[in-house]
């Protein structure tokens, strides 16, 4: 038994280790491309996408009512967004006043001014700035600044005295510093600023150099007509703008003018980028053509065929054919009959294609009032359809 | 069946990588099938190499006994050896009747008969051996598809249990775990043949054997009945002489 035990595991261990080299892995099958997921769908639901109108007239296509807006305010003459007819222009928004605001500090058109003259009178100009940065607080008297650069246009013609002010800009800055430093009552720096403009008016702008003038002229045209608004020109904005922004730190406004012209932060470059369409979700059951014939859904207008299998198998467990009429016969009836939208039957049912043999055309139509007594299944959402059914009795495809 | 295996659609696919992975009770009928086989394996060599001494040692002993040589002679030689087959039978009938004869048997039936069961067990010994471990050749020719089909019930569960968890269907997450499920019934068909067909051919042999040495232990009766009858005569010549 020894021997036998012995060879038989030795033949076993050799089976094996024979196996495991041989028998190993098999080489696996080439990737078989995805399988596509296919549905077969009726063509009644694709061919059948008839929604329209039910009132309308019949055209090639059928479209339910278009949409119309209505008028805000009926027989409005002018075009605008208001609620109101009226002929004025629409009011502008009242968002840019908070820039005027902003533009409001008196002082600010001073410094700008200045840096302007450094270019003449270098030594003179370094106080200046520090001025104005004490100024800046003091942002009240908004409306009169305004109208200082209008002004300023009419005194352009006197530049020609230029040389003659220039001690004067000195005098200036001095007011100013004191306000600056005593700081305490603001209606004195009110007041001063007040002064001081008329004498800016006449001073700076016999500072001014011809080409820095030239600079305001375009200013100047583009600020008179619309302060207020928002959308001046680059140029006239940048040379405001930043000074209202860097109220807080005017002494280094003073000296980076043009810099802040070339980083210049544009809100109306932003704003111009933002989508300001608003956001909308699915349109009305509505279309813009002008309405036609069709369903109230969507959905097939026609009964499919399993719907009418399952119809006429309905039927044909109500309907009892005359002894003798059953298969052998080709008698073939057709009836039509109406259903509410409960699903009962609307009035009786007629015939529309007799069989010629009347105790058959009859056991039909009691087939269908049968059918209605037990209560006729419908499919739901097809009311408009079932409203009106035509079906054919046949013993031999109705099972008889 | 660890769920890691399945989670990994390149797994191994060779017959060790399949065992490998396989759970802790298909693991345990495959080792007990491949036991089966090496044992089933073991008993066909066993048998057929003593069914072939057998068949040569009935093939000598028969020349012997009809070489015409004295059966006391025979008796004498293979008394003190361990005998088999023809000669086991051979010297289980030769001892009962020389005790017999040694104390004066008086009744010639009654030695005839208690010959004939003396051989009966020998035979029925010799029968024993010869048929021994056959039965379990039968056993797993019968039952080792079965407990293979176990195994592969267990593993295909398993495997099912783990694609459910792995909330995947596809053919790559199923394949292995029933691959290897299979192993388990490739091993246990694998045991049940070798064993049915040399179930087959041992029993039958064994079966030759067995009517070989029937025959054998019927002829020697014979001829041990006709020796009685001699002896049962003798007496009287003698006394005559």
């Amino acid at each position: 038994m020894k021997a036998g035990l012995t060879t038989s595991v030795i033949l076993h261990a050799a089976a094996l280790a024979f196996g495991l080299v041989t028998l190993s892995a098999p080489e696996p099958l080439p990737p078989a491309p995805e399988s596509l997921p296919v549905s077969i769908i009726p063509v009644e639901d694709i061919a059948q996408h008839d929604m329209g109108d039910e009132k309308a007239s019949m055209k090639e296509k059928s479209a339910p009512k278009p949409t119309k807006r209505p008028d805000i305010v009926a027989d409005a003459q002018k075009i605008g967004e208001n609620t109101v007819d009226t002929d004025a222009p629409p009011t502008p928004d009242p968002k840019p006043r908070p820039v005027e605001e902003a533009a409001a500090p008196k002082p600010q058109p001073k410094p700008a001014e200045k840096p302007k003259d450094e270019d003449v009178p270098k030594p003179v100009e370094e106080p200046k700035p520090v001025p104005a940065t004490e100024v800046a607080p003091v942002p009240k008297p908004k409306e009169e600044v305004k109208p200082d650069p209008v002004k300023e246009p009419e005194p352009k013609p006197e530049p020609v005295k230029q040389p003659e002010p220039k001690p004067e800009p000195q005098p200036k800055p001095e007011p100013v510093q004191k306000t600056a430093s005593i700081e305490q009552p603001k209606p004195d720096a009110i007041a001063e600023a007040i002064k001081e403009q008329p004498k800016e008016d006449a001073v700076a702008d016999t500072i001014k150099e011809q080409p820095q003038q030239e600079e305001k002229q375009v200013e100047l045209p583009s600020a008179a007509p619309a302060p207020q608004s928002r959308p001046k020109p680059a140029e006239a904005q940048t040379a405001e703008a930043p000074d209202h922004k860097q109220a807080d730190k005017p002494v280094k406004e003073a000296s980076s003018k043009p810099k802040s012209d070339s980083e210049s932060f544009n809100e109306d470059k932003i704003t111009a980028l933002l989508n300001k369409q608003k956001s909308s979700g699915g349109g009305a059951k509505r279309s813009t053509e002008t309405a036609a014939l069709g369903g109230k859904t969507k959905t097939g207008a026609k009964l499919t065929n399993s719907e009418m299998g399952a119809l006429s198998d309905q039927l044909a467990t109500c309907w009892s054919i005359p002894a003798g009429m059953e298969s052998g016969s080709d008698l073939r009836v057709s009836v039509k009959f109406h259903v509410d939208s409960s699903g009962k039957l609307d009035g009786a049912p007629k015939i529309q294609s007799s069989s010629g043999n009347r105790p058959f055309d009859e056991s039909a139509v009691r087939a269908v009032q049968k059918c209605d007594r037990e209560g006729l299944v419908l499919p739901k959402g097809k009311e408009d359809i079932w409203s009106e059914v035509v079906v054919n009795f046949d013993p031999t495809e109705m099972g008889m | 069946m660890e769920t890691t295996a399945l989670a990994e659609p390149g797994v191994q696919l060779s017959i060790w990588s399949l065992f490998m992975q396989a759970g802790w009770v298909v693991k345990l009928v495959m080792i007990g099938l491949l036991g089966a086989s090496i044992w089933t394996w073991a008993i066909i060599i066993d048998k057929t190499i003593s069914y072939q001494r057998m068949r040569s040692s009935l093939n000598r002993f028969e020349q012997v006994f009809w070489s015409g040589q004295s059966l006391e002679e025979l008796y004498r030689t293979l008394a003190d050896r361990t005998t088999s087959g023809m000669g086991a039978i051979f010297v289980a009938a030769m001892r009962e009747w020389k005790k017999s004869f040694e104390k004066g048997a008086k009744s010639p039936l009654a030695l005839q008969t208690r010959i004939d069961k003396a051989m009966d067990l020998a035979l029925t010994r010799e029968m024993e051996r010869l048929e021994g471990r056959l039965g379990f050749l039968a056993t797993v020719g019968s039952a080792g598809p079965f407990i293979g089909l176990f195994g592969t019930v267990i593993g295909i569960m398993t495997s099912f249990q783990a694609i459910a968890g792995s909330k995947s269907t596809s053919l790559a997450v199923v394949a292995p775990g029933i691959a290897e499920a299979l192993l388990a019934t490739a091993i246990g068909l694998l045991a049940a043949i070798p064993a049915v067909i040399a179930y087959n051919k041992l029993s039958s042999d064994a079966g030759k054997l067995g009517g070989r040495m029937e025959g054998f232990a019927d002829e020697f009766s014979a001829i041990l009945s006709r020796q009685i009858d001699e002896k049962v005569a003798q007496p009287q010549h003698r006394a005559a002489a």
